[in-house]
């Protein structure tokens, strides 16, 4: 072999996705391609590849552990720190995402509307007074309120702020809390799926929570598939557990 | 050469009259009818113009709709048939017993009539109405020549217009109307005597009572119980904020956070610490701009029901009710509208003129016609038949009842303030940034009022003035802190939220979605409660148990049923609603729309019969509930 592939992978995602490649895992990775497939494939795209499959990995498995600067401090959970920052970059994983702005029981009746098909039918059941053409009436009219007969308690979820809270979680296994701080591209729900992963760089810890801004936190995307599916089927479920039990 | 005769035939003996009064110009012979003691004929002359010239004018009137739409005889009783059967079951129209004899004066004056004009309201209602008009007249005279008067309010000179411009019946209107009677007779029994004759056995609460079904009553009781079941199944929750309070030049501002809440504490912890510790909030915004509340658009028949209601402190029917009777009695213009905007023909300023003599609102009406006057906003919609509702002229509060007087200041007022300037005042607003989060404060100062001093139902005041913050500046916040607080239920549903529901989803029209929410109160579906007291008391609309069992079994006899969406929700009433404008447009025959309607609701009924344990099951859930309690 003329140039080492192994090397170059290695090199080409620590430096441009922030990605320290687990050397076991990517010589798996290049010896199911070469033996699948022809070994002309350009290296470009074999990067391209392995890219791919790590944000569809577990990054446990996709990994390198070695460099603890990539990794989240053990300790992070711990309250009584103040504020620390953590230089990084740290390749994390997404777990959990929620909406801290919205009401559980707004996002259950959320979730119900699209169960009973009248979101994905696409005919939608007007359940305020403002929606729709006259929602559109209503904001060009200003503050002008004479046509709208008060609102009848908000639509569900639609009204968030956009402060999202997200359970990560390191190569290692170590798990953190970020909050959304300010708003970060690529965070939301059903943006954002169970899996995917992110890169925070110079991020500031305080009592615990990881303050994600778009300074300091890039969404690489991607999903764990399982982890994924069986979240979105709970979630519900999850909400009401967590509304019945008073937390 | 003698005067041709003609027959003038009007929806009521109200606008009869008071046609015939403009028309005779006060003179007119008044002759009773032989077996109704409501319609009268009156008898003058009038000259119509162009190719009629001066006629001997017969004005009579019938009283709604002629003739009723019925099954054949053997398939008119409860146990007749199987309730399937009458999605087919032949029907024919016949002229009801009450109105026998208005039919035969009709039949009998057009004998002698050269030509019959029409005069009946002019919406889809009233063009059916015309053609059964018609219909009789053509069976005393087959030759008589028939015409239409366009008329929206019996002010005298738009009557003598309407007279002699006269234009041809809408027979599409027409037919939509008589598709729509079609399909409620058979849809409606259909379904009601299937759940009447399954549902009447499980509970002696219902022994003696008819439990009808209705293609826009459920769907309008749908609204009522899904709003009750979003309030009965609430659960609140705690959310938590930061408040931010600054004293300065005395005024104690309060800012408010960005995020608004935040439904966990230990993140709103952490956000307030990291404010406290930057210690000095900085001013990133400050912006003083003119403001303006825009004045009302001109009123329609929805918007009538809905303000009506809010205001007024009367249902919406008996808001229609008494808005019918100022129309007739010539007060207002017709009060069954869609249209938004005032045609430029019409002469606004001569209908604010009309207003000065009022006590209260007469001095204000002065002032628009000294200067004030502005052009009103035209709003999106357009009926093509009828102006918004508006005041034809003034009438003194002592000749109107308490009702009344409502409903016409209400039309007054709104009219005036529609030609009116808009509220202008100057809103402030300070943006301060505190650590890394967000607050804002803002003031109102109202310059102007304009056409708040005569819509007393707008509400617009100036708020707590704010001091002066410069912007860039620093300063440290008298006090921050944590707040919280409890998410709660929404209200359930009021009247005018209802009409507002019906109106988006294409339930009834203007002009029957009172008598459809009137309708599931007398079903005993709905009741009325009051919530609070006194002048703020507010009517809520809350199903009983017969309605929530209707609306649960109907959602679960079609649950997983892709394609079929339950009959208490919008979507079949709505599509059968774009069909009938679909045959007012041209663009279907009646044949084809009740044909594909009676189609659709007849496989949603294989479905309820199929599964009618489903539905028996929630009444037996509700209704015995409620015996044992």
């Amino acid at each position: 072999m003329t140039s080492n592939p192994h090397q170059q992978i290695t090199t080409h995602l620590l430096t441009t996705k922030s990605l320290p490649v687990s050397p076991t895992w990517l010589t798996t990775f290049l010896a199911s391609t070469t033996t699948s497939t022809s070994r002309t494939i350009p290296l470009s795209a074999l990067t391209q590849t392995a890219l791919f499959r790590i944000l569809t990995s577990d990054i446990r498995d996709s990994l390198s552990t070695t460099n603890p600067s990539t990794l989240l401090p053990v300790d992070i959970f711990d309250p009584t720190i103040q504020e620390r920052r953590l230089n990084g970059p740290i390749p994390l994983q997404v777990l959990d995402i929620e909406d801290i702005g919205t009401s559980l029981w707004s996002q259950v009746e959320a979730i119900e509307r699209v169960e009973r098909g009248e979101a994905i039918r696409g005919r939608e059941i007007v359940r305020t007074v403002n929606v729709g053409e006259d929602s559109e009436a209503a904001a060009a009219e200003n503050n002008n309120n004479n046509n709208a007969a008060g609102g009848g308690g908000g639509g569900g979820g639609g009204d968030s702020n956009g402060t999202h809270r997200l359970i990560l979680q390191d190569a290692a296994g170590t798990r953190a809390v970020g909050l959304e701080f300010a708003r970060v591209n690529g965070i939301g729900l059903g943006k954002l799926a169970i899996g995917a992963k992110v890169i925070v760089r110079d991020v500031t810890v305080a009592r615990g929570l990881v303050m994600l801004t778009p300074e300091s936190c890039v969404v690489l995307g991607g999903k764990i598939e399982g982890l994924d599916v069986q979240w979105r089927e709970g979630r519900k479920e999850r909400l009401l557990e967590r509304i019945n039990g008073g937390v | 050469m003698t005067t041709q005769r003609v027959l003038c035939v009007a929806e009521k003996p109200a606008i009869a009259k008071a046609v015939a009064q403009h028309l005779s110009g006060g003179s007119f012979q008044t002759i009773a009818i032989r077996g109704n003691q409501y319609v009268k004929n009156y008898v003058f002359d009038f000259n119509f113009g162009g190719p009629w010239g001066t006629c001997s004018v017969t004005m009579t009137s019938v009283i709604g709709h002629l003739t009723g739409l019925d099954f054949e005889r053997q398939y008119r009783t409860w146990l007749s048939c199987p309730p399937s059967a009458l999605f087919e079951a032949p029907v024919h129209e016949s002229v009801a017993d009450d109105k026998v004899a208005i039919a035969k004066n009709i039949q009998e004056q057009a004998r002698r009539c050269k030509a019959l004009f029409i005069w009946t309201d002019c919406d889809r209602e009233g063009e059916h109405i015309g053609t059964e008009i018609r219909k009789q007249a053509k069976e005393g005279n087959a030759r008589i020549v028939i015409k239409r008067a366009r008329f929206s309010n019996t002010e005298k000179a738009h009557v003598l217009h309407a007279a002699r411009s006269l234009i041809e019946l809408d027979d599409l209107q027409a037919n939509a109307v008589a598709a729509r009677i079609e399909l409620d007779l058979r849809i409606g029994a259909a379904f009601t005597r299937l759940q009447t004759l399954q549902l009447k056995p499980l509970s002696a609460a219902l022994q003696d009572t008819i439990i009808s079904y209705g293609s826009c009553q459920f769907p309008t009781l749908g609204f009522v119980v899904d709003r009750y079941l979003r309030v009965k199944n609430f659960k609140p929750e705690t959310f938590w904020g930061i408040k931010v309070m600054h004293t300065r030049d005395d005024i104690k501002v309060n800012f408010l956070w960005k995020r608004v809440h935040l439904f966990d504490r230990a993140a709103v912890t952490v956000m307030l610490e990291r404010c406290l510790m930057a210690k000095k909030a900085k001013v990133t915004k400050v912006t003083q701009k003119p403001t303006s509340k825009w004045r009302p658009l001109p009123l329609t028949t929805v918007d009538l029901q809905m303000m009506g209601s809010r205001y007024l402190r009367m249902d919406s029917q008996t808001i229609m009710k008494v808005a019918e009777a100022l129309y007739t009695k010539g007060f207002i213009s017709y009060p069954r509208t869609e249209t938004d905007q005032f045609d430029k023909g019409i002469d606004l300023k001569k209908l604010v003129e009309k207003q000065l003599p009022d006590g209260n609102w007469g001095q204000y009406a002065r002032n628009l016609l000294d200067g004030a006057f502005k052009t009103p906003r035209s709003g999106r919609h357009n009926d093509q038949a009828h102006p918004p509702i508006h005041p034809i002229c003034w009438v003194a509060p002592t000749a109107l009842t308490a009702d009344e007087k409502k409903v016409y200041e209400f039309v007054v007022r709104r009219f005036l303030a529609c030609c009116s300037e808009d509220a202008k005042g100057q809103s402030t607003e300070v943006e301060i940034q505190y650590g890394d989060e967000f607050f804002h404060a803002k003031g109102l100062l109202v310059l102007e009022r304009n056409y708040l001093d005569v819509y007393v139902y707008d509400k617009w005041e100036s708020s707590q003035q704010l001091p002066n913050f410069q912007m860039g500046e620093m300063f440290e916040p008298t006090e921050a802190k944590i707040f919280d607080g409890k998410t709660t239920p929404p209200n359930y549903l009021t009247e005018p939220e209802l009409i507002g529901l019906m109106d988006a989803n294409g339930i009834g029209t203007d002009a029957t979605m009172a008598e459809h929410i009137a309708k599931i109160k007398e079903r005993q579906y709905v009741a009325v409660h009051s919530r609070g007291s006194g002048r703020n008391a507010v009517k809520e609309l809350i199903p009983t148990r017969l309605g929530i069992a209707l609306v649960e079994g109907y959602d679960n006899v079609f649950a997983g049923i892709p394609d079929s969406p339950s009959l208490s929700k919008p979507f079949l009433r709505k599509e059968m609603e774009l069909r009938m404008r679909e045959i007012c447009a041209g663009r279907r025959t009646r044949q084809q729309v009740v044909q594909e309607s009676l189609d659709m609701y007849r496989e949603v009924f294989v479905h309820t019969q199929r599964r009618i344990n489903r539905l028996k099951d929630a009444c037996r859930k509700y209704l015995n509930e409620q015996e044992t309690s």
